[in-house]
């Protein structure tokens, strides 16, 4: 428990008189135009939408994993929902705010870019199927997937890109741990185009390389994001 | 005062910069309170609450319709007060180096003892003042807790979501601040 300090209350309160606006305060003013306010539903769906047409485009382009068929049907349907899954989380809570708030809940995003960038990493250490088609690269041989990786990194770019544009001004505090919560999201979607797409199929390409794209993802946002995020929201609309 | 500041936001995005000044004149006393303790300079904390102020302006359509924008608005206010205090510590590092004289205010990294003194005490005067010179004595985060939580009435939530931290943290800081006042005020009472 803390202890009481009766000198504090012989403080005079908070409040100040302030000055008057500032003379770039009243210039601003002098210009004021009207702003949609952010609707973070709206900038989800579109974040969403884009980057799952994206995500496809990129699969058609690309073809799917020769060995698709030969897979379990619970493998490739669970699997590929997890990654959507992930997406879609957190995507949403790094959009999303708390009803009535302003700021996106930073640190919940946080700690679920943590815990999905573990699973998956986790998730293809201890599951991997394969079948007639299946490459298996192996621990000594694991660099050679950096294409995928790159793929990866590929498909994120747009999720990322494009919720940092939605989230510019609102993050003055906790703006690296969406940053981060926004890569991971980016990152799911990239190892949900691989794991539709890359037949290697060893514990160690699918844990270490899909699973990794989420982490790389995720670091690299939180190191590039705030950036961009951190710069004047456009005045303009919506 | 949140449902009001809510509905001057309202008013402020969608053109009124009638509203925008109301809600200047709603928030600006506390805000520059809070900076005025944080900065310990009432010119320092002037200066930031026209930079906090000017940097809602632009990014006002961040705002959420129907959202409290005290908040997000003491959240800008808390970030304009560290980039200032950083920027100012690089320019007292390159002094060290170099030997230049910087233009900013040395107050927001402790090097002087300025209160904000136009803020008279209301009972005793020695107390008031020495509970004010022992507040600005705490390391920013204490202090900005102790702030935030006792002169401002925030809740531990609320002074958390501000200064962009857990709710566990910060009441740490805030029980640390309380137990190093009541060290420093030990005779004073």
């Amino acid at each position: 428990m803390s202890p009481n300090v009766p000198e504090l209350d012989r403080l005079p309160g908070l409040a100040l008189p302030p000055p008057p606006l500032g003379g770039a305060l009243e210039a601003e003013l002098s210009r004021l135009a009207p702003v949609a306010p952010r609707r973070p539903w709206r900038d989800l769906a579109r974040v969403g939408g884009l980057s799952l047409a994206y995500a496809a485009a990129l699969v058609v382009l690309l073809t799917v994993r020769r060995d698709l068929h030969g897979l379990p049907v619970w493998w490739i349907a669970g699997y590929g929902a997890a990654w959507f899954a992930g997406f879609a989380t957190l995507a949403y809570l790094a959009l999303v705010p708390r009803r009535g708030a302003v700021m996106p809940r930073w640190r919940t995003t946080g700690i679920a870019a943590v815990i999905v960038a573990l699973g998956f990493v986790t998730a293809g250490l201890v599951m991997h199927p394969s079948a007639e088609g299946s490459i298996e690269l192996g621990l000594a041989r694991v660099h050679e997937g950096h294409g995928c990786l790159e793929l990866g990194l590929l498909t994120a770019l747009v999720p990322v890109v494009l919720g940092a544009l939605a989230l510019r001004g609102a993050l003055p505090v906790g703006s690296r741990w969406t940053a981060a919560g926004l890569g991971a999201a980016g990152g799911s979607l990239g190892g949900l185009v691989l794991h539709l797409h890359c037949p290697i199929a060893d514990a160690w390409h699918l844990g270490l390389v899909h699973g990794g794209v989420v982490i790389v993802a995720a670091v690299l946002a939180a190191a590039l994001v705030p950036r961009v995020v951190e710069r004047r929201a456009p005045t303009g609309s919506r | 005062m949140t449902a009001e500041a809510t509905t001057l936001m309202l008013r402020y995005c969608d053109g009124d910069p009638g509203a925008f000044r109301e809600l200047y004149a709603l928030l600006a006393p506390r805000l520059l309170g809070y900076l005025a303790h944080m900065a310990r300079d009432r010119a320092v904390a002037e200066d930031l609450l026209q930079h906090t102020f000017l940097k809602v302006h632009r990014a006002r359509a961040a705002y959420v319709r129907g959202a409290d924008p005290v908040p997000w608005i003491y959240a800008i206010a808390h970030r304009t007060f560290l980039d200032e205090a950083r920027r100012s510590q690089r320019a007292i590092a390159r002094v060290d180096r170099e030997g230049e004289v910087p233009e900013v205010a040395a107050t927001l990294t402790g090097q002087e003892r300025a209160a904000a003194e136009d803020a008279a005490p209301r009972h005793d005067p020695e107390v008031a003042a020495a509970a004010m010179a022992a507040l600005e004595s705490l390391p920013p985060q204490q202090r900005e807790a102790v702030i935030l939580t006792k002169l401002d009435g925030r809740s531990i939530a609320e002074a958390a979501e501000i200064a962009g931290t857990t709710p566990g943290a910060m009441k740490v800081r805030a029980h640390r601040g309380y137990v190093a006042l009541r060290k420093l005020l030990g005779g004073a009472a």
